[in-house]
């Protein structure tokens, strides 16, 4: 436990130093693609829990953001709306304002989306692959068009001018020493990501993978299936709606159309792409898939010839899916001792697997 | 654990060679997006994603905007050079291009986008890096509302709801209306708002507003109630392709009196596809491209010679909103963004294709609207509606 901790303070320690890093030195249009990819990971990662890790074909992760997108941005935002009786918007004055609140509402938006998890896994969770995708995409597109009827935060216009928040350490103005939206935004991919890692090396996690594999050989181990898949829904769902929540605050606008289907369809790309089930692989194809539009903009505004950029990104996805089925990492994940054996003759020293009596004894605790 | 932390930090560092680009320290003051012998114009719309035609529109517009100014030198004696991103009608890439052009490109002026929820999103990048942004059509009051940086050189939705439902009330003089709209859609929701709101105030009386969802080819449900509503006039603030069938199906249904739409309406199949069960209707507009003014039919014919149909409203304004920048860096006689912001704000009867316009005191264009009448098969001009006439 102790270790956890110190390892995540390590973690938010360089999540710091890098967005001071980026701030300082590099282009704002880099750093906010490089946060795009931080909100994608997340989206990614927690994806993989429910499609690759447990094997339920969810296409309702675009839900799951929607709700805690809408959510933190419904206490952070100064709520403009229509008000069909004077034909004037009226403005209500946003609900918290320091960055305790910001994650507070964070929070609240991934809570939000994990209540809807498990209110959506309870009835659809009794339905296998293509019967599951079709559930979850009916919730999506519902989350979406109840959205697109509540006035109060924008209807159809959606919400604009949700704020962003940021830490000052020192100065003031536009020259101010400050922790901003690349600190948070990375706090959270490597809360997620660490929580997925440690989830599927655990007992927990195992039993995930049984269910993936075959449920019926699970359930007959002693494995209770629905609940396993519940709780993976949930977990996916939570994260879901903390990365709506920084997505909803990076961008500074809200819209129901930033979450149609098609928004959950590009998440299980990034899986397919990286590799089902493989944590390494969802967050090479979060990167690649959020990159390669932007690094397209270059190549499009050279040939003059718009619409380009989407024929080459869907080029190299097909190219992908021919060449490498399964894949850029399968089922595999990268790690130090993969990458140890590929660096043939150099030896590490110390063993870098935790010894089990200690784990067993932080658990205890 | 630490093999899952120093992979991520693997991963961030293959993330930062991949991505570098060196931050620019020294940051030119004020004037943007000017080399030796060019000035750099930014357009960012989308052409691809669900409302592509549009932003190809804008587009081609302004690509003849452009062309035109550089053979005649170009703006202030430096040529224009477009920089232009697709936003593929997503608000993360509305984002990303918006700082890219703001911020490494240090475009003069951002000009864009069509939707309204783009350019909300767009507008608070270009307004914090002190770069101007026109958006050539986004029509939803708030978007100028971001920043004093922030232009529109189309009316509002405000305004053109306004005149539309005085149009109704005054000039045809009707008094019970129905709306049918499109809920999943921003355009099509506040434009149906203000023509209640202001068709109410005036005395008159919407009996029902009747609401479809993106992608409803059967309107069964809404013309049904629409029919039972008995109104003496229909408005129907949508686009071109849902009027079609909406237009087929209320006369299906034996609902005859007039529908009044807006400039969603304008299509170059809008006449093949329903000029019969339209007959009779109105729809107001941008421009007319009946209108014998020499600048509109000068526009037509290049763009005509150029793309083989003649140009949309959106090609229109993205034509105007080339000449709008030129116009305030002309009355700037510099390339300093605040002056050139300044003289945006004082821009006072500039005569653009779609029509002359005034910037108010919100950064809006203050313009006429054009009323159009769908009359034996072709679309004519029945009069413009200035915007001192709707109060």
């Amino acid at each position: 436990m102790r270790r956890s901790l110190a390892t995540l303070l390590v973690a938010l320690a360089i999540c710091a130093g890098m967005n001071l890093f980026l701030a300082q030195f590099i282009e704002e249009y880099v750093v906010q693609v490089i946060n795009m990819v931080g909100v994608s990971i997340i989206l990614a990662v927690s994806l993989n829990v429910i499609n690759g890790l447990t094997g339920q074909f969810s296409l309702g992760h675009a839900g799951f953001m929607a709700i805690g997108a809408y959510v933190s941005a419904f206490f952070t935002t100064d709520l403009s709306y229509f008000n069909p009786d004077t034909a004037e918007y009226v403005t209500d004055p946003a609900l918290v304002s320091s960055v305790w609140g910001y994650l507070g509402a964070l929070i609240a938006g991934g809570v939000a989306a994990a209540v809807a998890g498990v209110l959506v896994g309870i009835p659809t969770l009794r339905l296998k692959g293509d019967y599951l995708a079709i559930a979850t995409l009916g919730f999506g597109e519902i989350v979406r068009i109840l959205i697109t009827n509540f006035e109060k935060v924008g209807g159809a216009n959606g919400l604009s001018g949700v704020p962003q928040f940021q830490i000052v350490l020192s100065g003031e103005g536009k020259d101010a020493l400050a922790l901003d939206g690349t600190f948070f935004i990375f706090s959270f991919v490597i809360i997620c990501v660490l929580l997925s890692a440690q989830l599927q090396r655990s007992t927990f996690g195992r039993a995930l993978i049984a269910v993936r594999e075959n449920e019926l050989a699970a359930e007959v181990m002693g494995i209770p299936t629905v609940r396993m898949k519940i709780f993976a829904f949930v977990y996916g769902a939570f994260f879901a709606g903390i990365a709506g929540g920084l997505f909803a605050h990076l961008l500074q606008t809200v819209t129901p159309a930033s979450f149609t289907f098609m928004k959950s369809v590009e998440v299980v790309v990034m899986l397919v792409l990286g590799g089902l089930g493989s944590m390494t692989g969802a967050i090479v194809g979060a990167i690649v898939l959020t990159v390669l539009p932007e690094a397209l903009r270059d190549v499009e505004q050279e040939a003059d010839l718009p619409g380009i950029r989407m024929v080459v990104y869907s080029l190299v996805l097909i190219l992908l899916m021919i060449f490498r089925p399964q894949g850029i990492f399968g089922q595999r994940e990268l790690s130090l001792r993969l990458l140890r054996r590929l660096v043939p003759g150099r030896r590490i020293s110390g063993d870098e697997t935790p010894k089990p009596s200690e784990d067993r004894k932080g658990t205890e605790l | 654990m630490r093999n899952a932390l120093t992979l991520l930090i693997a991963l961030a560092a293959v993330t930062f060679v991949v991505l570098a680009g060196c931050k620019d320290q020294g940051n030119e003051a004020g004037s943007g997006g000017v080399t030796e012998d060019s000035v750099k114009l930014g357009l960012f719309v989308s052409t691809t994603g669900a409302i592509a035609d549009f932003g190809l529109a804008t587009k081609n517009g302004a690509d003849i905007a452009v062309s035109e100014i550089n053979a005649a030198g170009g703006i202030n004696g430096k040529q224009v050079e477009l920089v232009f991103y697709d936003i593929a009608s997503k608000p993360e890439e509305a984002k990303s291009a918006a700082t890219k052009l703001a911020t490494q490109d240090k475009v003069l002026v951002g000009m864009g986008a069509v939707a309204s929820s783009l350019s909300l999103t767009a507008a608070p990048t270009f307004q914090t890096n002190g770069v101007p942004m026109v958006s050539p059509s986004s029509t939803f009051p708030p978007v100028t509302e971001k920043g004093d940086l922030i232009f529109r050189i189309c009316f509002t939705d405000e305004f053109a709801g306004a005149a539309l439902a005085q149009f109704a009330f005054e000039d045809l003089g009707k008094r019970k209306a129905a709306i049918i709209m499109n809920q999943d859609d921003p355009y099509s929701t506040g434009l149906a708002n203000y023509f209640k709101a202001r068709f109410e105030q005036l005395g008159g009386k919407v009996e029902t507003t009747e609401k479809f969802a993106n992608n409803t080819s059967d309107f069964n449900t809404q013309v049904d109630n629409v029919k039972s509503a008995t109104p003496d006039i229909v408005f129907a603030p949508v686009y071109y392709n849902d009027i079609t069938l909406i237009g087929q199906q209320l006369r299906g249904k034996g609902v005859t009196v007039p529908i009044l739409g807006s400039d969603g309406w304008e299509s170059p199949t809008l006449l093949k596809n329903a000029a019969k069960d339209l007959e009779g209707c109105y729809f107001g507009n941008h421009y007319s491209q009946n209108d014998p003014d020499e600048m509109v039919q000068g526009f037509i014919k290049t763009y005509a010679d150029k793309h083989g149909d003649k140009p949309s409203s959106l090609a229109a304004l993205g034509y105007d909103v080339v000449y709008f920048v030129k116009n305030a860096v002309d009355k700037a006689g510099t390339f300093d963004r605040a002056k050139v912001a300044g003289a945006m704000r004082n821009t006072k009867d500039l005569k653009g294709v779609t029509g002359t316009y005034t910037i108010d005191n919100k950064r809006n264009a203050s313009k006429p609207i054009t009323m159009l009448k769908i009359t034996g098969g072709k679309v004519e001009m029945v009069r413009q509606i200035m915007p001192e006439e709707v109060k």
